[in-house]
């Protein structure tokens, strides 16, 4: 070098091409968020946007990413849309029978769609409101989680989100009510930033069904966190749906904190997206809590689905089940990382973890890492992987009976997701979301004539 | 109803059928012989129309139309029925929607209305108790966890719920014990009628002291070494394989 270049006179703070939109809109909309005015809660949006403009976005190198290329979301430009614009032009089919319904557009909440207010005992309100009125309420829950599996999408719905629910069940409240919270994307090119906080209270129960659903060919970039506190003894039933466009891309993170002797059911059935990375990850704090994860999904064309699930199991005697499955057809990719950490302490832990694929093309791909890391020695933990194609003996078995190629490979299917989906207690669901896999086999590429398999 | 003439089949370019050739007709009931690897499963396959198997030459005539042309489920619908040596195990897929899903491809081939459920229920229910089946194995998992002797009574269950034209059973009486191996044996019985013919493979002579079949060929080598009537199974029993080979190369 012979220093003959000018250096600029000022450290040059430039960031990497992909980060500087997201700080770009922070300059232009931070002064209207919610919480600007409160000390503990700017401090943490601030961190949060410092460590993203330091850490940036993801790469290959990224052991947590390694099987999710992010070059399709990174390549395009996605901002919040405005919110003039967000009434419903397009909506997504209903469930029948739920009672309450919680409508977001483009990540602005509308109203309820159906039903009543609120389930009774059950309090939902916009955190923006809660901040404006209580500002210390959500402290010891907003933002928590900042450990696990945080990455740049969920710091962007830290620094930015712009309004979201929280939703409390009170103490002893038992509720039968299926409360849906709805988001629907229909804005191209939209930055969707849902942010949602779920305090169970002692001894609680409730069901939640969060569905994310889109137009058809609009592409957009949704981002939520939701964190989940159950406290003594509650019980929550989670049913995340993912139905949105083959266009879409989603990060959904969730992470919940499970105090003694609760229970989280956490169910994740993923049809639509165009890449999907579902973070999961569940802190089994103090003894006797529990958690039944359950997740299937049925992908076609080029989707890529990476369910990315953690558990924590810091208390003794806690269980925690988890059971995946998934059916790949065409150039489809999925992943499954199945990490269970049993810290020192938490003896008696019992820990179960399957994942099972069915290939229904030879392009298509299944990444299954289960991550066991055992620091505690008297535990019970199980993993196990399975991979496989349909069963051709099963098929003619079936042919041999009259019934044709195609219902006798739907009818495999069925039964191999089934075992999934039928884990859904609430009828209405299962109902939606078997309805949802019955429309995704449709699409599915029909096989060769029979012969074609030596 | 069925005519097979000079088929030859292979697998994996192992020849098994050598031109074998036979006929039945509506109303018969035939019986096929023969020690283990003279070519009886293929046959049964290759009517049924699994597709491991290659026919290299022959044809075979099943109501007038050309059978191999047949895709496996056509066949089904037009009434041959295959009932398995080897019943597969359909984990998540229950014995009833099965059942129900394959009687109604059969109804809607053959022009006539679809089965509801409730009827459907009550016509199954009827047959399992024909056949000696407990209402728990409708519920299940298609043969999944049932004893050999359970698969079995499966099928039976599945033939006389489908009453098919034409039913090969392939060694549908290996491993059955003695009770077992009656209602089998009933089963087909019941189902005997001047419209109905049957093809019954077996190893064995046992099964035919209950079914008294018209006729009985034997086969070796992939192709009928001799027939006969029932009689001929007696002296198979007898004089064991060996005896019928040396008397079919000296004769």
């Amino acid at each position: 070098m012979d220093g003959s270049k000018s250096m600029p006179a000022q450290p040059d703070m430039h960031h990497d091409p992909q980060v500087q939109p997201y700080l770009d809109l922070h300059d232009r909309i931070g002064d209207e968020l919610p919480g600007r005015d409160i000390e503990w809660h700017s401090h943490w949006r601030r961190g949060c946007l410092q460590r993203f403009a330091d850490q940036g976005f993801p790469t290959a190198r990224d052991e947590n990413w390694r099987y999710t290329p992010l070059r399709p979301v990174l390549s395009k430009q996605f901002a919040p849309p405005q919110k003039l614009h967000a009434k419903a032009g397009w909506t997504a089919e209903r469930i029948e029978e739920v009672e309450h319904s919680l409508i977001f557009v483009d990540g602005v909440f509308q109203g309820s769609g159906s039903g009543t207010g609120s389930p009774p005992g059950i309090r939902i309100e916009s955190i923006a409101d809660v901040l404006g009125k209580d500002p210390g309420y959500l402290r010891p829950y907003l933002g928590k989680s900042s450990g696990e599996a945080v990455h740049a999408f969920s710091l962007i719905n830290n620094a930015l989100y712009s309004d979201g629910l929280l939703i409390e069940i009170g103490p002893e409240v038992k509720s039968d009510a299926l409360l849906e919270l709805l988001f629907v994307s229909q804005t191209a090119a939209a930055l969707i930033l849902p942010r949602i906080v779920v305090i169970s209270r002692s001894g609680s129960s409730a069901r939640i069904v969060e569905r994310h659903a889109g137009q058809p060919g609009i592409y957009s970039l949704t981002s939520s966190v939701g964190e989940i506190y159950l406290e003594k003894g509650a019980y929550l039933n989670y049913h995340l749906i993912e139905s949105a466009s083959d266009t879409a891309y989603q990060v959904l993170g969730n992470w919940a904190y499970l105090n003694a002797d609760s229970q989280l059911d956490f169910h994740t059935t993923t049809v639509g997206g165009a890449l999907v990375r579902n973070d999961l990850v569940i802190d089994l704090k103090e003894p006797g809590a529990e958690c039944n994860l359950f997740g299937a999904y049925c992908l076609s064309g080029r989707q890529h689905v990476d369910n990315f699930t953690t558990v924590i199991h810091s208390a003794p005697h806690c269980n925690s089940n988890e059971h995946y499955k998934g059916v790949l057809d065409q150039r489809s990719r999925a992943v499954f990382h199945g990490r269970v950490r049993v810290a020192p302490d938490a003896q008696q832990t019992d820990a179960q973890q399957a994942n099972n694929t069915l290939l229904l093309s030879s392009d298509a791909e299944i990444d299954a890492k289960p991550q066991l890391e055992i620091y505690a020695d008297d535990v019970k933990c199980s993993h196990g992987a399975t991979v496989g194609n349909l069963d051709e003996q099963a098929i003619f078995y079936l042919k041999a009976r009259g019934i044709d190629r195609d219902s006798a490979r739907s009818m495999l299917i069925r039964a191999f997701v089934d075992e999934i989906l039928n884990m859904t207690e609430a009828d209405q669901i299962r109902q939606h979301v078997k309805t949802l896999v019955d429309g995704k086999m449709s699409s599915f590429q029909k096989p060769l004539k029979s012969g074609a398999q030596t | 109803m069925l005519t097979v003439n000079n088929l030859c089949a292979s697998i994996e370019d192992k020849p098994i059928l050598n031109g074998l050739s036979l006929e039945v007709k509506a109303g018969e009931v035939h019986a096929v012989m023969g020690p283990n690897g003279s070519g009886k499963s293929t046959l049964a396959n290759v009517l049924a129309g699994r597709d491991q198997y290659e026919v290299t030459a022959g044809t075979v005539t099943f109501k007038g139309q050309d059978l191999l042309e047949l895709e496996p489920e056509i066949r089904a619908r037009e009434g041959l029925f295959l009932a398995f040596q080897y019943p597969v195990e359909i984990p998540g897929v229950s014995n009833v929607h099965m059942l129900k899903a394959a009687l109604n491809a059969m109804r809607t081939h053959r022009g006539e209305k679809e089965l509801d459920a409730v009827n459907f229920l009550k016509l199954v229910k009827q047959k399992a108790e024909l056949v000696g089946m407990k209402q728990e194995f409708l519920y299940r998992a298609v043969n999944e966890g049932f004893s050999g002797g359970e698969k079995k009574r499966n099928e039976v269950l599945q033939m006389s719920l489908f009453e098919p034209t034409l039913s090969v059973l392939d060694e549908t009486d290996s491993g059955l014990d003695i009770d077992a191996l009656k209602i089998v044996a009933q089963g087909i019985n019941s189902l005997r009628s001047p419209q109905r013919a049957m093809l019954v493979v077996t190893h064995y002579q046992r099964l035919l002291d209950y079914i008294a079949p018209d006729f009985v060929h034997v086969l070796a080598h992939g192709k009928i070494i001799r027939s006969g009537g029932k009689e001929l199974a007696v002296e198979l029993e007898e004089h064991g394989y060996g005896w019928i080979e040396e008397h079919a190369c000296t004769a």
